[in-house]
């Protein structure tokens, strides 16, 4: 689950100019070709570590994705539900790993990616920052969020990097049930009794604005950012995915007769483009740079959870074994 | 047939799985390797599963539908044995707990293929495919971390000894044993247990693992009555906390 | 005075952590990181058997019982896991998508034929961007003399970008017995979008809601 908004231009790599010009020619009149790139071709090194910066924050938004759906996996009412919160939250887990080899494939170990990400060297989507109070919470996680991370993912699907492409392959696959599991959670609450329908409408209200955050603030287009779209790194703007993911779904949850908490929010048919109160960007920035409501516990459980593990990892250690990146 | 002596035997083996599913689902995201996370997970659910199947087999038999007995019930009614409701403590002990508990549960399905009850037969044979999934899983960890580090050797050892009484209550007596045998719907539980001991005894023999033994120990009864460690009712009311909100509404 | 961590989370609450969280965490040591593997994954029997991705794991046989977790757990049917170490893959090179990798393998020299001949299998990627998958097996004496034999046997077939080669004996496929892992997966229905149909109660609620 990744809506792409906390994307960083990746620092220290070799500058463009100074790469082979001919290498960099063919590199590029392959992706105009339409080929993927595959681990072992020649790539600038800019694109490989802005590759990597993408794909590890991709990553990490999938494990760290895991927790706050995750508060509700032992309280899901009734077997259908639990099971399929089980599964859903698993499949985020899941994804985690595909990200994670897909970025190792790049040169970066899944250990040095877990460190970066415990000790707050590298960021994951800003959304999961937020706490799922209620029930209600998770469900409208698993199908706006996701709805969200899906509208990014087809993008970057389309993407270069034959790794990460076969990664997105599967994880969209996946997501669809996501969605479909959370938009049949969220109609089950909108059309049941009405405490259901109070606790799916405060949900909504609680979500909206990281849900406006989630694809980041509207791009300044740089050199760096148009050189990333001709290498298919970057697939859409982050405006073009939020309008995108408004036209899907706004209307859903308008036909449920739901409301949300921007007055503003209403379809330009002029322009076909939906206007909206601007988001609090400073509070976006707030909460990516630690100072959100569960950002310590977070990365708390999630180092938690690496120091309990440890002592698995120590016992089954091979002083033999070298680290040796996936193929593809 | 004897229906209150299968419907305690279906009760119980159901309790065991949903009560065991859920607490292994806890581990769900905080598991200590990404990889390992996501198979405990899905035999987590593959014991929500099994657990679903039983109780629509006590729902054939005129008791409550499947999601009333499970989100609808007192501690008292739970028929699970007091093991699987433990907290899941440190990995070590999960383990040990998947390891011990579900090799009985894989002898357990085996012999009931032959019930002469055959929708339990069907049931068995349906889920024995992913049991010995649960078995190969379960087995594979103890015999690498058992033959590992004098800290992961111990970590186990310690689990082991802890669990071992705990695990014979699986195979507290039903009042109904002999009916059930007479009847052929199941060869009874000191059968099972004869045959698991052996199969645990094997897979230790693999490994710097001891086995404690087991005539010096006290099997821990009780949860086949309806009596529980301090462990349950909270995990109970965990489980049922949304449910309850509106008890009568469809989530 | 350090709280302990209250989470909305029970789970997380029964972790017994604290409030106040040390800044740096004690660096792991570089090793700590398992072997990987590729894993393969077969659709139906005599299926092709396709790459899908890889694991980490310490021991072939846990790297099997991920790989079947990670790999195969939806969908509705499966019937093998194969799983080897990427360091037992030999790799070719990759080539443009409308080349033909075998037509750039050309024997150099004498090939090593001592030791004894062992079966090798063959992996096919056909277009950039796509999966290996699994074409056949040859016997050969190492894996460097199985490329030639598979560019003699397998090269008519449509082009290839870039194959593997990795002897038999290393890989972990599954069993016959083991084929009964799948049967329940048509069940896990759960897992599936098809599961979740609520276009009936969006209606319903609509036409409740449209005359006033």
């Amino acid at each position: 689950m990744y809506g792409g908004g906390t994307i960083f231009e990746s620092k220290g790599y070799k500058e463009l100019s100074l790469e082979d010009p001919e290498k960099l020619e063919a590199f590029q009149a392959r992706i105009d070709r339409g080929e993927k790139i595959e681990p072992t071709d020649w790539m600038p090194d800019m694109y490989r570590k802005q590759l990597i910066r993408m794909i590890e924050q991709h990553a990490h938004s999938e494990i760290i994705g895991a927790l706050p759906e995750g508060t509700w996996i032992t309280r899901a009412p009734g077997f259908r539900r639990k099971l399929a919160q089980m599964a859903k939250v698993q499949d985020e887990v899941g994804h985690g790993q595909l990200l994670y080899s897909a970025a190792e494939t790049l040169g970066k170990s899944r250990e040095e990616m877990f460190n970066d990400l415990i000790n707050g060297k590298s960021k994951y989507s800003n959304i999961f920052n937020y706490p799922a109070f209620t029930w209600a919470d998770s469900n409208v996680i698993s199908w706006l969020v996701d709805a969200g991370a899906i509208v990014n993912q087809t993008a970057n699907a389309k993407g270069s990097y034959g790794p990460y492409c076969r990664a997105l392959e599967r994880i969209c696959a996946e997501e669809s049930f996501h969605l479909k599991y959370g938009h049949d959670a969220v109609v089950h609450l909108a059309t049941g009794s009405p405490l259901q329908r109070q606790m799916v409408q405060e949900a909504l209200h609680r979500w909206w604005p990281p849900l406006m955050h989630f694809f980041g603030p509207s791009d300044k287009i740089s050199v760096h950012t148009e050189q990333l779209m001709r290498w298919k790194v970057k697939m859409a703007t982050n405006d073009d995915m939020r309008q995108q993911f408004l036209d899907m779904y706004v209307p859903k949850i308008w036909e449920l007769g739901l409301t949300l908490p921007d007055e503003n929010l209403k379809k330009n048919y002029e322009t076909g483009l939906w206007e909206f109160t601007e988001p609090d960007w400073e509070e976006f920035k707030r909460v990516i740079n630690g100072d959100g409501p569960c950002n310590k516990e977070r990365l708390a459980v999630r180092k938690s959870a690496e120091e309990k593990g440890a002592w698995v990892r120590r016992a089954l250690l091979s002083p033999k074994a070298q680290y040796v990146q996936p193929l593809a | 047939m004897n229906t209150e002596a299968l419907k305690e035997l279906l009760y119980k083996m159901a309790d065991d799985q949903l009560i065991l599913g859920h607490r292994n689902s806890e581990w769900t995201g905080i598991g200590p390797l990404l990889e390992e996370d996501i198979a405990f997970s899905s035999m987590a659910q593959d014991k929500l599963g099994h657990s679903q199947a039983l109780y629509q087999l006590l729902n054939q038999l005129g008791e409550a539908d499947p999601d009333t007995i499970a989100f609808h019930r007192k501690g008292s009614s739970f028929k699970n044995c007091q093991f699987t409701e433990l907290p899941i403590g440190e990995y070590d002990f999960s383990l040990v707990r998947h390891f011990l508990y579900d090799l009985a549960e894989k002898i357990r399905f085996e012999m009931l293929t032959e019930s002469s009850y055959e929708p339990l037969a069907q049931v068995a044979r349906n889920f024995l495919g992913e049991l010995r999934y649960h078995e190969l899983h379960a087995i594979t960890w103890i015999k690498q971390l058992g033959t590992a580090t004098e800290e992961s050797i111990g970590r186990l050892q310690e689990s082991l000894d802890f669990s071992l009484p705990y695990a014979l209550g699986i195979f507290e007596p039903s009042p109904f044993e002999a009916d059930l045998i007479a009847e052929g719907i199941f060869e009874g539980e000191e059968a099972l247990k004869a045959k698991w001991l052996l199969k645990v005894k094997e897979v230790l023999g693999q490994t710097n693992l001891r086995m404690p033994e087991i005539s010096l120990l006290t099997p821990v009864y009780g949860g086949r009555m309806g009596n529980h460690t301090e462990y349950l009712q909270p995990l109970l009311n965990e489980m049922t906390e949304v449910v309850l909100l509106d008890p009568a509404a469809e989530w | 005075m350090n709280t302990p961590l209250i989470s909305l989370d029970p789970r997380i609450t029964r972790l017994g952590l604290y409030e106040v969280i040390p800044e740096t965490l004690v660096p792991k040591s570089p090793l700590d990181q398992f072997e990987t593997y590729e894993a393969f994954f077969q659709k139906k029997v005599e299926g092709h058997y396709e790459h899908t991705g890889p694991v980490h794991a310490p021991h072939p046989e846990l790297a099997y019982l991920f790989a079947k977790e990670q790999y195969s757990r939806r969908g509705n049917t499966c019937t093998g896991i194969a799983v080897v170490k990427t360091e037992d893959i030999q790799a070719t090179a990759f080539t443009d998508n409308d080349k033909n990798i075998y037509d750039l393998i050309i024997p150099r020299g004498e090939i090593d034929l001592s030791g004894p001949v062992k079966s090798f299998d063959i992996f096919h990627m056909k277009k950039r961007g796509q999966h290996h998958e699994h074409v056949g097996r040859v016997e050969a004496h190492s894996a460097e003399e199985a490329i030639y034999k598979a560019k003699q046997e397998f090269s008519s077939l449509a082009p290839v970008v870039n194959v593997w080669v990795a002897a038999t004996e290393d890989i972990r496929f599954s069993t016959p017995e083991e084929k009964s892992f799948w049967d329940t997966l048509p069940l896990k229905k759960y897992r599936e979008p098809l599961a979740y149909k609520v276009q009936g109660k969006i209606d319903q609620y609509k036409k409740e809601h449209s005359s006033n």
